[in-house]
């Protein structure tokens, strides 16, 4: 059963109270009239109107200022002020208050059916926009419960049983054999990962790291992401470069997922870079701030991409490695960077190469 | 050497239990397996186990936190070691603010994520027994 719409006339005249009563019978709505602002007011709070007319020249509670209670008492009640002086400033106000729009006196029946039926619309409008927005929220707040329990689980049973097979026919199956079931192990710890990730960016909580804060020193944050993607840059003939600026201390963080966000971000500049050129890690002290930059000279990212890099789910075009990626390292690390009230931007030239700059507070140690 | 210890599993996904069950058999464990919180707790009434392994998400919720409550008030079981293994570690930080990895509900315990690298598996198996057992050397 769908309910009538909610309407609500405040006007201290009581012909237009009537009129408009009668203007919108038979149009299927349940209209309630009021003669001034408290007892409007009284009304908004009692029967939650879908839309709202009032008179912006009423004695007691001007009309600016019922319109404005009545964003307080719930904001997705549409306001539409009607004014017998329809000047452009009153009008200007009202919108500023949060009226939807307005209505100058004196007008036809027609004239305020449409305008009655526009409201209404909005009104849905922002009901739907609410409803979605909350079911997206739901959404993501199962997602984790889902994904991990419908997909992690069986991934799970499946990959501790290639475990215990590997190890049980390892005397049995050839080599070749072998190496199958290793490239399974593989494939399913691959997916095991993106599962990871996805529960990091969806279900994690990431400000919560702040509660584990310590100071950590620059260099030895540099030093664990490079160690952890040296293997990769090596595999790929790339060296890389890292210049620490003496000025460089402390920051106040959490280490690992400082060390994780610069993994994933050398880790993409090698995977973007071209065999045997190098990348350039380098820290400075900047006006309270430790700048940390990643440079490559390697396929770079066209500019009508820029602005995705860093948001949900971007991947290149061009991966130089031809190996698989879920692009979403970048988001997890720009969340971990600004949990530490950092920020991270991006510049690049196709075919030249990419330039990421951390910036994160540093921390002053007394002495 | 291991063909002594008892170990006792719950968990209630089967598959799983196997993967886990036959590696700890190869190394010589004589391994008990239960697939809910109930039988679980009515096999550690009726044996005396060396160590237990311990799934957190079980049935709706996180039901292996329940046993695992129990043992830490129970004088005797309290003193057996404990290995949790979980699926989603990412989840353990809610329950145990502030205690990620050892969650310390029993005197001797670790966590390990799902699935459990073999050698992994055996390592923290044999230290945990052997980190309890030099407990009770030095108590008595």
């Amino acid at each position: 059963m769908k309910t009538k719409p909610k309407i609500l006339i405040i006007d201290d005249e009581e012909v237009v109270l009537d009129s408009c009563t009668l203007i919108l019978e038979g149009g299927d709505y349940s209209v309630s009239t009021a003669s001034n602002g408290t007892l409007g007011l009284e009304h908004v709070e009692g029967i939650q109107p879908d839309l709202v007319f009032v008179d912006l020249k009423m004695p007691g509670i001007p009309g600016i200022e019922v319109l404005e209670r009545i964003t307080e008492i719930n904001p997705t009640i549409v306001t539409i002020v009607i004014t017998g002086y329809a000047t452009v400033t009153s009008a200007v106000e009202a919108m500023k208050k949060g009226a939807y729009d307005f209505l100058p006196k004196p007008f036809t029946p027609d004239e305020f059916r449409i305008i009655t039926k526009r409201g209404l619309e909005r009104r849905k409008l922002m009901l739907e926009a609410i409803a979605l927005r909350k079911e997206k929220e739901i959404l993501r707040e199962n997602f984790a419960a889902i994904v991990s329990h419908e997909l992690k689980s069986p991934l799970g049973a499946i990959q501790q049983n290639l475990y215990a097979l590997s190890g049980e026919l390892a005397s049995i199956l050839s080599e070749n054999q072998l190496a199958k079931i290793e490239r399974m192990k593989i494939r399913i710890d691959d997916l095991l990962k993106l599962i990871n990730s996805w529960l990091r960016v969806y279900s994690v909580d990431i400000t919560k790291i702040k509660d584990n804060f310590t100071t950590i020193s620059v260099s030895s944050l540099l030093s664990k992401a490079i160690e952890t993607i040296e293997p990769h840059a090596v595999r790929k003939d790339i060296s890389l470069i890292q210049t620490i600026d003496e000025s460089v201390s402390f920051i106040d963080g959490d280490e690992g997922s400082l060390v994780e966000a610069l993994v994933n971000i050398i880790g993409n500049a090698v995977k973007y870079s071209y065999p045997g050129s190098k990348i350039k890690v380098n820290a400075i002290e900047k006006e309270g701030n430790v700048e940390i930059s990643v440079i490559d000279s390697g396929v770079g990212i066209q500019e009508e991409e820029l602005p995705n890099v860093l948001s949900d789910f971007f991947r290149g075009k061009t991966d130089q490695s031809g190996t698989d990626s879920h692009g979403i390292g970048l988001t997890i690390s720009k969340r971990i960077i600004e949990a530490h009230d950092g920020s991270i931007s991006v510049t690049s030239k196709a075919n030249e190469g990419t330039t990421f700059m951390i910036s994160i507070p540093s921390k002053i140690i007394e002495k | 050497m291991n063909q002594n210890k008892q170990l006792l599993m719950i968990d209630d996904d089967p598959d799983f239990v196997e993967g886990i069950k036959s590696i700890l058999d190869s190394a010589g464990y004589s391994v008990d397996v239960t697939y809910n919180p109930k039988d679980g707790l009515q096999a550690l009434k009726e044996k005396t186990y060396d160590l237990l392994l311990l799934d957190i998400m079980m049935g709706r919720g996180a039901e292996g936190i329940m046993i695992a409550r129990k043992l830490r008030k129970d004088p005797k079981l309290r003193e057996m070691p404990l290995l949790i293994i979980t699926g989603i570690r990412e989840q353990m930080a809610f329950l145990f603010p502030g205690e990620p990895v050892h969650p310390r509900f029993v005197a001797v315990d670790e966590l390990v994520e799902k699935p459990v690298d073999p050698k992994l598996l055996l390592e923290k198996v044999s230290a945990l027994i052997s980190l309890s057992e030099a407990r009770k050397s030095k108590a008595g």
